[in-house]
């Protein structure tokens, strides 16, 4: 009888979550699986030919292909250069707001804000800003007490990756200054209390004690961001599809999206695909180990 | 909470003050550019140095916006698309993600840690690297330029079942024991007993899940075609490539298109900062 009710709740709770393996199944695990079968093929978009079995011949070409290999430097570049000033700056700020008597509210709000707004947005504002006519223009300018000078932020090679990374990381810094704010909340005053008594300043109390115990929080931070950044496609896009040159900005995810969809070269794409999908799985791998292995004790 | 002692500390902690303050209003330029652009005329604009204060209100920019360039008025029908595709993503990702989570957190069945590694699983699936294939189904199907291409691969995601079964994990048994006591259906127990309970962790799903799907570019990309099922995204993309040089119209496009997001943080900006934690104990 108690064998009966067991079994009939075990039936229901396999009818809970079988839409759900049904969907990840069929949205998930299914694209990936094509998507890796595709990548050893010649498939095209608009071809009725069965496609040839070419092996790991597309992951040869893009190997050998400078395109490719442009696309993994600017991905580069973008990470990097946005993850670690993100991670420094929300960092810090956190910090000094979690040390403030009064408005600590309104600063976090005003930090947040631009996170509410969609990456599009995000980027078309500041492509009228990086305008040769605009607002960063006139700023940098009186800042450095010359007029007239145009910094080209949307033509010249270096200035559009700046201007990528700078709009990530307007959108996302406060972001990571909330999460930051959280890790710093769960740090007990006890700790710092003590450490006062002891005679630390407040920048030995930052390095002694906030850093290590927030270790966790940063670790998370740097992969998350890490993630995020390698995915980066909207600013990019945009600023392409408003004239800005493509090269020095062409991300994976862009170059996934123009060779898949534009060019038809789908066995190409998905190798790319899966490309990105294992250098994603690389970090994660590496942010299961760093967090995993790391109960932080008071 | 610290409390300088020593002037060399109080000057050290007004400064800090100052930084942030000063950090804060950069912050803000772009979007306070954003507004007062909008109801500027282009020349204005452009004009050197910036005029931060409006002179009148240009409402052309946003006729222009709404009309768009060729009169058609595609914008209103694109950010119905936008609410629509949103709203029914919200609605069935707190569905599934809620009987799932329940599932999992209440009932035990042979491979259940299984489903929810393999769920887990998916999150390290970044949507990029099955775009492809997924397009490539949904031309199969003849789902392009329909709500049933647009919703479909979004229906329920991973963060939400993890969510929803870290909330039930606590939930306390004694009551569904109860209930089922009393003769209760097993679905009747989710629906009057279990939901109403998780209101809170629904709030924080439902303003996480419609704020991405506000914002999702890549995937309308492929499947929306035609002008009449684009989404916000495309649109602001489409305006902003046809004509740049009208910043007033194209900052009002911005703005407009902001506006659901703005005023859903301000109703509800204690969970969307409740979505940014919930985030960092994702790991623990």
């Amino acid at each position: 009888m108690r064998g009966g009710i067991e079994r009939k709740m075990a039936r229901w709770g396999v009818a809970f979550v079988m839409p759900a393996i049904v969907f990840f199944t069929l949205f998930s695990f299914y694209p990936i699986v094509s998507a890796f079968l595709t990548s050893l093929t010649s498939r095209k978009i608009l071809s009725l030919l069965k496609p040839d079995f070419v092996g790991f011949r597309n992951y040869g070409y893009l190997l050998s292909s400078s395109d490719f290999w442009n696309s993994i430097r600017a991905t580069a570049v973008f990470t990097l250069g946005t993850f670690i000033p993100l991670l420094i700056f929300s960092l810090v700020i956190a910090f000094f707001i979690t040390g403030m008597k009064r408005g600590q509210r309104s600063m976090q709000l005003a930090y947040y804000s631009p996170a509410i707004l969609s990456s599009v947005v995000a980027a078309v504002i500041w492509l009228s800003i990086l305008d040769p006519r605009g607002l960063a223009n006139q700023f940098l300018n009186t800042l450095l007490g010359i007029q007239g000078v145009d910094h080209h932020w949307l033509a010249s090679s270096v200035m559009v990756q700046f201007s990528t990374i700078l709009v990530y990381f307007w959108k996302y810094i406060g972001y990571f200054v909330i999460i930051f704010i959280t890790g710093l909340a769960s740090i007990p005053p006890s700790v710092y209390e003590a450490a006062t008594i002891d005679g630390a300043s407040r920048w030995q109390s930052f390095g002694r004690i906030t850093l290590p115990l927030l270790r966790p929080t940063i670790a998370f931070v740097s992969i998350m961001s890490m993630l995020q950044c390698l995915k980066t496609f909207s600013t990019q896009y945009l600023f392409t599809q408003s004239g800005a040159p493509g090269a020095p900005i062409n991300v994976i995810t862009l170059n996934i999206y123009n060779t898949g969809i534009r060019d038809h070269l789908i066995g190409r794409a998905s190798a790319m695909s899966i490309i990105l999908f294992v250098i994603m799985l690389g970090f994660t791998a590496v942010q299961l180990r760093v967090s995993g292995g790391d109960k932080v004790s008071y | 909470m610290y409390t300088p002692v020593t002037p060399v500390q109080k000057i050290a902690h007004y400064l800090v003050v100052t930084l942030l303050i000063i950090g804060a209003a950069a912050v803000l330029v772009p979007i306070v550019f954003m507004i007062t652009a909008s109801a500027m005329p282009a020349g204005d604009i452009l004009a050197m140095p910036y005029r931060w204060i409006p002179r009148g209100f240009h409402v052309e920019n946003f006729v222009r916006a709404i009309r768009g360039n060729d009169a058609s008025f595609i914008f209103l029908r694109n950010l119905l698309n936008s609410f629509i595709v949103a709203s029914v993503v919200t609605l069935t990702t707190v569905l599934l993600s809620s009987i799932t989570g329940y599932g999992l957190a209440k009932f035990k069945f042979r491979g259940r840690y299984l489903v929810f590694l393999m769920i887990m699983a998916t999150m390290m699936i970044p949507f990029e690297a099955i775009m492809i294939p997924l397009y490539l189904v949904a031309v199969q199907l003849h789902i392009q330029n329909s709500y049933v291409g647009l919703t479909l691969p979004f229906l329920v995601n991973a963060f939400g079942v993890f969510l929803m079964r870290q909330y039930l994990l606590t939930y306390p048994q004694e009551y569904l024991d109860a209930a089922r006591i009393d003769g209760a259906g097993e679905i009747w127990i989710f629906r009057t007993v279990v939901l109403p309970n998780c209101i809170p962790v629904i709030a924080t799903l439902s303003v996480i899940t419609f704020r991405t799907q506000w914002d999702t570019l890549l995937w309308p990309l492929l499947i929306s075609q035609s002008e009449k099922m684009k989404t916000v995204p495309l649109y602001i993309v489409k305006f902003a490539a046809e004509k740049y040089t009208d910043e007033g119209a194209m900052m009002a496009v911005a703005l407009l298109a902001s506006i659901p997001v703005v005023i859903l943080f301000l109703t509800m900006s204690k969970y969307f900062i409740g979505g940014a934690a919930v985030y960092s104990s994702r790991k623990g």
